[in-house]
């Protein structure tokens, strides 16, 4: 179904925000990706693509959680939506189905 | 809370960011910068910057700002606007386009040299903190001599005894030949140079390793270029190098060729220990040896200032102890930055022949009025042409037209002419550029596309081209009354008008000043050129004396073979052999001579010529006391003429005083036998400088021939015959002497046909202008002279009555011309040590030019309405 492929990128952030679930907001999403992919990803991109995905429908918003670290602001915290979750599985599911697919041999170590 | 997040980016970003999202991003933003704060405030506020600009993309722009507004259709109506109006005035658009473009191209001309000029030496790493130790020798108080490469020892003295100084590298010509595998050539750009070279100048190499390359004696490290040339293209490092087929050399090393604009140029560069082990160790740390290049590194952060204001003090130390003790000659250290000397130094050995500060400004300066005058242009014609539109501007208020959106419009065909211009002048430059640059003697190597500031300085003309040109004349078209202008009876007000008179009386006022100058440069140089020079150069050919790579006797011998070979031939009619030829400053200087009957202290610098018999009769100087050298007199090693000029300085009143006084010179002490004329030596634009002639028959380093100009191809080939019979492999170099001595003139012409070209330029523009607005006040005036016409005014009457606003304008412009040419040409005029005066025909000449062409562009039109059947234009009201 058209629509519904996501990005590797956009495929990574939607599995962090699903991973941190109700603290899913920028830092905490650029933080966890250095550490568990060790991969720097500016702020700015991280919500250029939280932007998208919402556009598209794969997550949901809302603002909460004011702390003074932050001047009084609330965090924009993101929730994977039912669409997201099925976008998540199907590239799962194309990928299980790939590795099914390759022979033992294609590796060399056959 | 005193640490607060930059202020500035936060409210550009608030402005610009969809709300919805801005808390979130903000939020995100502050928080990192806490974070940041942790370790430092400074680095947090920058990344704070860094990130926030990373925000200002279209993804986060905030929904209806100003920049979604959609512009097109307001755009195709100025588009289609514009067009008609065009199509309507083609003449007036061809004009302004025309004197535009004109203005552009010559203003990016001259830019690109400007910029080249000062672009010398920016270009290598690290090159802030190189130095150049230049030498100025004094006598008695009196500048003498001012070195490119002074004191031998100066690098070494400096760095003994500043710790500023982080390092020197120690540099001296090299005239040798090179050879390899019996393959002969004559490098001239080659150098000693001690090993800290490559460090001290920021320079590396591609082979080889940088601070041992230059290190042990007999080592060589060539640039590329000649590295291809001579090893065709194969790795030389390892490889050897024969020197005048003497010496071998090791090539330790090859670096990068050094970009064309940079004062230094090498094509080789011998170890200094090479130099040292050919004279002698004392050769590092002499103060009385010139002619050496010093380059220092200073440690970064060094004041050069203040550190040069430390020198006179150690050189007074120095003298005091005596080691390096000089005879009566100041010495004096001066730091030259290596990117200013291109613009600011022209001693004597400078490695390559360097440009002025003084012209380049100039030209700036040239370029720019030319640019100027060009949107006044636009500025005039404009204006003039809104009388034209006033029924338009009219009725566009009173249907309702905010006067922003007039000057839009206005403002739009500006910028829409201006691009038209600037593709136009972009055809010009790429055009003419090459020609442009090989007629200055320039290699074409250098692009100006590929530099920053081109596209800067591209679209800084272009903006300020539009701005200039664009705003005025919009203003004054948007503020016409509706009312006025409808009823016809509109007339250009008072202010315009002379606002108008004042500005063509700028273009004029500029045009003529250019014109003067280039007038007077020419006479100047003309009236150079016609100078006696006191010295015969014609039909002469001057050979570079072979190097010398047997023994001395042999050298002579096959001298002598070589002279008698040459004599013997029908169209060569003398020869003689000297170290120096006219043309140029004798490399030999030498300073501690004196009389012997002078005290010490008055010993003095002079210029030193080797030259044998032939020498005076040759180039026909004329010996006003004494006599010249002579065969008949037997050995003439201990005898020496001088110079007229020589004389006051050696305390001598008249010629024939000096004739048998003993001269000291270096510990020897020869005998004045005759005094030579003053001649020029250099062009007649320096002075006469004190010239000693000693009798020298072995090594010289030139061999002048007299020949006729008759079968001069079956002469010169005659000589190349004779010249590989007797010394073989050595390339031959030779040229014509009067060719070589103009060359000295170079410099002005240079700056005379560029001065010509851009007054030209400057003209043509100015009067496009002229003819452009004559057209426009003759059309205004079409009625009055039809019904003078009927009234029975003639020809003449109409045409004088026409032309003379014109004339007036230019003859006000040329009045306030002249003092401001007067005084620009006489300052320019006084570099020059033989000049012409400033006469009343200098300034009439071109002022008369300028009229004759003036009337000549205005009579188009004034002869065109004056010769109007009155009727065609007085049966419509």
């Amino acid at each position: 179904m058209k629509g519904t492929q996501i990005g590797e990128l956009e495929e990574l952030i939607l599995l962090t925000v699903a991973a941190l679930y109700d603290d899913a907001y920028g830092i905490a999403i650029m933080k966890d990706i250095s550490t568990r992919a060790n991969r720097k990803i500016s702020i700015s991109t991280v919500h250029a693509v939280l932007k998208r995905l919402e556009e598209k429908g794969f997550m949901s918003s809302r603002y909460a959680g004011a702390t003074p670290e932050r001047g009084g602001r609330r965090k924009h915290l993101f929730r994977v939506t039912a669409a997201g979750e099925k976008a998540l599985k199907q590239a799962r599911a194309l990928r299980n189905g790939l590795w099914d697919e390759i022979p033992k041999v294609a590796f060399g170590n056959g | 809370m005193a640490n607060v997040p930059p202020k500035l980016i936060y409210s550009l970003l608030k402005r610009f960011c969809d709300p919805f999202l801005f808390e979130g991003i903000s939020g995100d933003l502050e928080e990192l910068y806490f974070i940041d704060c942790q370790t430092s405030v400074r680095h947090a506020k920058v990344n704070y910057m860094l990130r926030a600009l990373r925000f200002f993309r279209f993804t986060f722009l905030r929904k209806g700002s100003i920049l979604k507004i959609n512009l097109e259709p307001m755009l195709r109506n100025y588009l289609n606007i514009t067009l008609r109006t065009f199509k309507k005035h083609k003449a007036y658009v061809l004009i302004n386009v025309l004197g535009l473009a004109i203005g552009m191209s010559a203003g990016f001309l001259i830019l690109q040299y400007v910029a080249y000029e000062l672009g010398y030496d920016r270009s290598y790493d690290r090159q802030e903190d190189v130095y150049r130790v230049q030498s100025n020798r004094y006598n008695k108080g009196e500048l003498t001599t001012q070195w490119a490469g002074g004191a031998a020892g100066a690098g070494y003295h400096l760095k003994e005894n500043f710790p500023e100084i982080q390092d020197y590298t120690q540099m001296v010509k090299s005239s040798a030949m090179v050879s390899v595998e019996r393959q002969y050539f004559k490098p001239t750009f080659a150098y000693y140079a001690s090993a800290p070279f490559f460090e001290v100048m920021g320079l590396s190499l591609t082979r080889g390793v940088d601070s041992t390359a230059l290190k042990d004696p007999f080592s060589v490290v060539l640039s590329q270029s000649w590295a291809d040339r001579l090893f065709n293209g194969e790795n030389p490092v390892g490889k050897r190098i024969r020197q005048n087929d003497r010496n071998d050399f090791t090539v330790t090393g090859v670096f990068e060729d050094l970009p064309e604009n940079s004062h230094m140029k090498f094509d080789l560069l011998y170890s200094f220990e090479s130099y040292v082990n050919f004279t002698s160790e004392e050769v590092k740390t002499q103060l009385d040896w010139d002619g050496f290049l010093n380059y220092i590194r200073l440690k970064p952060g060094t004041n050069a200032a203040l550190l040069e204001a430390k020198f006179p003090a150690l050189l007074d130390r120095i003298y005091e102890t005596g080691e390096n003790y000089i005879v009566n000659t100041e010495l004096e250290f001066v730091l030259q930055h290596v990117g200013d000397i291109h613009l600011t130094s022209n001693y004597r050995s400078e490695i390559k022949p360097n440009g002025s500060a003084r012209t380049t400004y100039f030209l700036a300066i040239i370029g720019l009025f030319v640019l100027f005058i060009a949107w006044i242009n636009y500025i005039n014609l404009t204006t003039a042409n809104s009388m034209k539109r006033a029924k338009e501007v009219g009725i566009r208020k009173v249907l309702g037209s905010f006067k922003k959106q007039l000057v839009g419009q206005f403002m739009f065909e500006s910028a829409f002419i201006n691009v038209i211009a600037l593709s136009l002048a972009a055809v010009i430059v790429i055009v003419c550029l090459p020609y442009f640059n090989r007629y200055l003697g320039r290699s074409g190597d250098y692009l100006m596309p590929e530099q920053l500031w081109f596209w800067l300085s591209l679209s800084g003309v272009f903006l300020s081209g539009i701005i200039l040109s664009g705003i005025y004349p919009s203003l004054v078209l948007s503020s016409f009354k509706p009312i006025t202008t409808l009823k016809g009876v509109f007339s250009n007000s008072e202010k315009g008008n002379t606002l108008r008179k004042g500005l063509v009386i700028f273009q004029y006022l500029t045009s003529i000043v250019l014109i003067t100058g280039t007038y007077v440069v020419y006479q100047q140089l003309e009236y150079l050129k016609k100078q006696d020079l006191g010295v015969n150069i014609e039909q002469t050919l001057v050979l570079t004396a072979p190097i010398i790579t047997t023994d001395d006797s042999i050298y002579v011998q096959k001298l002598d073979v070589f002279r008698n070979e040459l004599l013997s031939y029908s169209t060569i009619n003398a020869m003689t052999t000297s170290t120096a030829v006219p043309g140029e400053s004798p490399n030999w200087n030498a300073g501690g001579i004196r009389l012997l009957s002078q005290p010490e202290e008055q010993s003095n610098q002079y210029r030193v010529l080797g030259i044998d018999n032939d020498y005076i009769d040759f180039y026909g100087l004329e010996v006003v006391a004494g006599r010249q050298f002579d065969q008949s007199y037997g050995d003439e090693n201990n005898n020496v003429l001088v110079n007229e000029a020589a004389l006051s300085t050696l305390g001598l009143q008249q010629a024939k005083d000096a004739l048998n006084k003993k001269l000291f010179f270096w510990e020897d002490t020869f005998n004045i036998v005759g005094v030579v004329k003053n001649y020029r030596q250099e062009s007649p634009k320096s002075s006469y400088d004190g010239h000693i002639f000693r009798y020298n028959d072995w090594w010289n380093d030139y061999y002048s021939i007299k020949m006729q100009t008759s079968d001069m191809p079956k002469t010169i080939a005659f000589l190349e015959e004779n010249w590989r019979i007797v010394y073989g492999e050595q390339p031959l170099d030779f040229y014509f002497l009067d060719d070589h001595y103009n060359k000295q003139y170079k410099a002005e012409l240079n700056f005379g046909t560029i001065f010509g070209l851009f007054s030209i330029l400057a003209i043509i523009v100015a009067c496009l202008g002229l003819f452009g607005l004559a057209s426009f006040m003759t059309e205004l005036r079409l009625k009055e002279v039809s019904v003078r016409k009927v009234l029975g005014a003639s020809f003449s009457n109409l045409w004088t009555m026409l032309t003379k606003d014109f004339l007036k304008l230019v003859c006000l412009a040329i009045l306030v011309s002249l003092p401001l040419s007067w005084w620009l040409m006489d300052s320019w005029l006084t570099t020059f040590a033989n000049r012409i005066d400033l006469s009343f025909t200098l300034f009439l000449v071109p002022a008369a030019l300028l009229v004759i062409i003036s009337i000549a562009t205005v009579s188009y039109h004034t002869i065109k309405t004056a010769l109007l059947n009155p009727a065609d234009c007085l049966k419509d009201e």
